[in-house]
């Protein structure tokens, strides 16, 4: 096997100088390294960690159905002016009656009202639950899957029986060890019997989709009054159409609720995406911020490394000179300096990279938030410091090379 | 001075010069120079401090190029060379020898004296080899892995010719090369001198002591950067016969 001569002589010869002088100097290397590393660390961490974020709150998102709407007079994201959404009219029930006849690309429709309450069974007892009441057809726009037992039906709704179906954290909460089936819990002195159990959906953000109890949608009303607006859930039937959807279910509520023309709608169409894109501009500015403090402790760093690269090339004069009058060229000594720069940066790359992940899977352990890093970041790690090296070892390398071989030989 | 044909001779220089620039003001270094050097000579150049023979030597040794003139080596015109055949020619063509040594100090003297042979590409193993032959022939062999810091300074000069002759070289070009020893150690290098004479090694020396120049085969004279004098060592360092000429004539 044999290299070029221009592989041996600049790259390999480079690699081996740069090493032999990086172990000449270790204090000087490992601090150098340092700054790099941080760097490298910071802007890892971070991204590490909003990446994370973003996975974990899509996958949860993905759980409510790509062809879900939900309407309702407040917005989910909204942007100032509380006091308009407020004075619009509520939605009833009769409106809700009248969309699912006007609306026949609608396959399921369902009224939901929701308050937060303390649920007890027993000696037992469970605070800030989600109370929400709904009808039989909720089940299939919520995503969840029932696992025991049965969802509520028509005629719980008909007769306000005082049935309900509990979610995953209010079972493990209230029935450690026993079946809910046939038990009574009570909210607010209210009693409901527990007829159905819930899958598991886990935490949206950091608020758990678990910790919930259905009730049919009248007694709901019965029970804890009707003063609350109600939000309208729908799935749309088929899932290609949704944006058309959306299109005719503003001319329809404009029916329904009779807003004059020219008014400007009454009413907010949410959907779990739009969620999405409110999260991702949230966390996109997060991200911009963060990411340009880690490019900041780069850059210092990479200031570092130029620093210690200008030192080097200063020490080494002679060194210089003498390579140069046995034959060096000029590019053999940039490619030795510039690997120098490279391999510090990139033993600080290593470094940076192993703190920045570890700093992520603490914080993955310590807080909700999931750290989702892969193995390509760690070789992008690296790489990313040795190019950063490079970079900034561009000009102690040239000013190295285009020393006159005469004076660097003299010089003390 | 022997001017006849240029051909067969190694080293060709015809009226170099050499100017810097200092400030505002012109300094000539060399105002003129030519001689020829063939192979298998012993040339010794001498001259007061400040003559010109260090800049003399850088010209001829590659790392300087003349201000004007023409520098013929081993057949090519080296003067209007780029940076990257220089290095070539430095490499293949010349064995420098300096006053201070110039050993590469965290470098073993086996590692130093390999560098020439880096440069021309060689595979490692038979870089190793050729050094090590190398110190031998300069009777170092048994300290090839000792730092310069750990050898004398006789010992380093020595570890310095070899490097300079590891790569066989057209000639070695040798700037006060006992300077920097005593009068023993010093002789010792004279002598190693003399041996590679004889073994056919081209060589060029540059010294102010006229007793070495005398013992050289030939000597040039500088003076204010020009040639005094060209001939016979022993001639030219005492200032006598035929080899002296008039100042600023050619
Ligand atoms: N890089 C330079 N810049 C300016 N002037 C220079 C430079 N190099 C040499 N000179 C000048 O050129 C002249 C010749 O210098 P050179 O070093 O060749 O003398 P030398 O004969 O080697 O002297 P010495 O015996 O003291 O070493 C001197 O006047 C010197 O000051
Ligand atoms: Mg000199």
């Amino acid at each position: 096997m044999k290299l070029p001569r221009g592989v041996r002589v600049d790259v390999l010869e480079g690699v081996r100088i740069a090493l032999f002088s990086l172990k000449a100097n270790r204090l000087r290397t490992v601090l150098t390294t340092l700054g790099i590393g941080i760097g490298v660390a910071t802007l890892l961490a971070i991204v590490g960690i909003i990446q994370g974020l973003n996975t974990s709150f899509h996958r949860q998102l993905a759980t409510f159905g790509a062809n879900t709407l939900y309407v309702s007079k407040f917005p989910w994201a909204m942007k100032g002016d509380w006091w308009v959404y407020r004075n619009r009219k509520n939605f009833t029930m009769d409106q809700v009656t009248r969309l699912r006849s006007l609306a026949p690309f609608l396959s399921a429709i369902s009224p939901t009202v929701q308050r937060v309450a303390d649920v007890a069974y027993g000696g037992e007892q469970l605070s800030t639950v989600r109370i929400q009441g709904v009808t039989h057809e909720y089940l299939t726009i919520s995503g969840y899957e029932v696992t025991a037992g049965r969802f509520l039906t028509e005629a719980d709704d008909e007769v306000t029986r005082p049935v309900a179906v509990i979610g995953a954290d209010v079972a493990d909460g209230l029935f450690p060890g026993i079946s809910p089936l046939g038990q009574s819990i009570r909210i607010d002195n209210r009693t409901f019997q527990v007829v159905g159990t819930l899958s598991r959906k886990g935490k949206i953000v950091n608020e758990s989709l678990d910790l919930v109890v259905f009730v049919p949608f009248k007694s709901f009303y019965s029970s804890f009054g009707k003063g609350r607006g109600l939000e309208i859930a729908m799935a749309v039937a088929d899932p290609t159409q949704v944006r058309r959807a959306e299109d005719q279910l503003v001319g329809i509520l404009r029916r329904i609720r009779g807003t004059p023309p020219g008014l400007p709608d009454d009413f907010s169409i949410n959907k779990p995406e739009a969620m999405a894109q409110t999260y991702e501009q949230l966390t996109g500015a997060l991200y911009g911020v963060a990411v340009g403090v880690g490019l900041i402790t780069l850059l210092v760093g990479g200031i570092g490394i130029m620093n210690i690269m200008l030192v080097s090339v200063r020490e080494r004069t002679r060194e210089i000179g003498v390579r140069r009058a046995l034959g060096a060229r000029k590019r053999t000594i940039v490619f030795q300096f510039l690997m120098e720069a490279a391999s510090v940066s990139a033993v600080g790359g290593l470094l940076g990279t192993t703190a920045g992940l570890g700093t992520a899977k603490v914080v993955s352990l310590i807080t909700p938030l999931a750290a989702d890093v892969q193995a390509t970041t760690v070789v992008g790690g690296v790489a990313f410091a040795a190019v950063v090296g490079l970079l900034f070892g561009i000009w102690p390398a040239a000013r190295a090379a285009n020393l006159d071989p005469v004076e660097a030989l003299r010089y003390e | 001075m022997s001017d006849g044909s240029s051909a067969g001779k190694l080293i060709e220089v015809e009226d170099i010069t050499r100017v810097f620039h200092v400030g505002g003001e012109e300094v000539r270094a060399l105002r003129g120079v030519s001689f020829g050097i063939s192979r298998g000579e012993w040339v010794a150049i001498i001259g007061q401090s400040g003559s010109g023979k260090s800049t003399l030597m850088n010209v001829l040794g590659c790392l300087d190029t003349p201000s004007s003139g023409r520098y013929t080596l081993n057949g090519k015109d080296v003067s209007r060379m780029s940076d990257d055949e220089l290095a070539v020619i430095r490499n293949e063509e010349i064995g420098f020898i300096f006053q201070t040594f110039q050993l590469l100090p965290r470098e073993t003297a086996l590692a130093n004296v390999e560098l020439p042979l880096v440069y021309r590409g060689l595979p490692a193993r038979e870089r190793r080899e050729r050094a090590k032959a190398a110190l031998e022939k300069v009777q170092l062999a048994h300290r090839m892995h000792h730092r310069p810091n750990e050898l004398s300074g006789g010992q380093r000069q020595r570890v310095a010719i070899a490097r300079a002759l590891v790569a066989q070289p057209s000639m070695l070009l040798a700037d006060e090369p006992t300077g920097n020893l005593d009068s023993a150690t010093g002789e010792e290098i004279v002598r190693l001198f003399e041996e590679l004479h004889r073994a056919g090694n081209t060589l060029v020396l540059v010294t102010h002591e006229p007793k070495l120049a005398a013992r050289c085969p030939r000597a040039i004279r500088l003076s204010d950067g020009q040639v005094v004098a060209d001939g016979p060592g022993r001639e030219v360092a005492l200032g006598i016969g035929a080899a002296v000429m008039a100042a600023g004539g050619t």
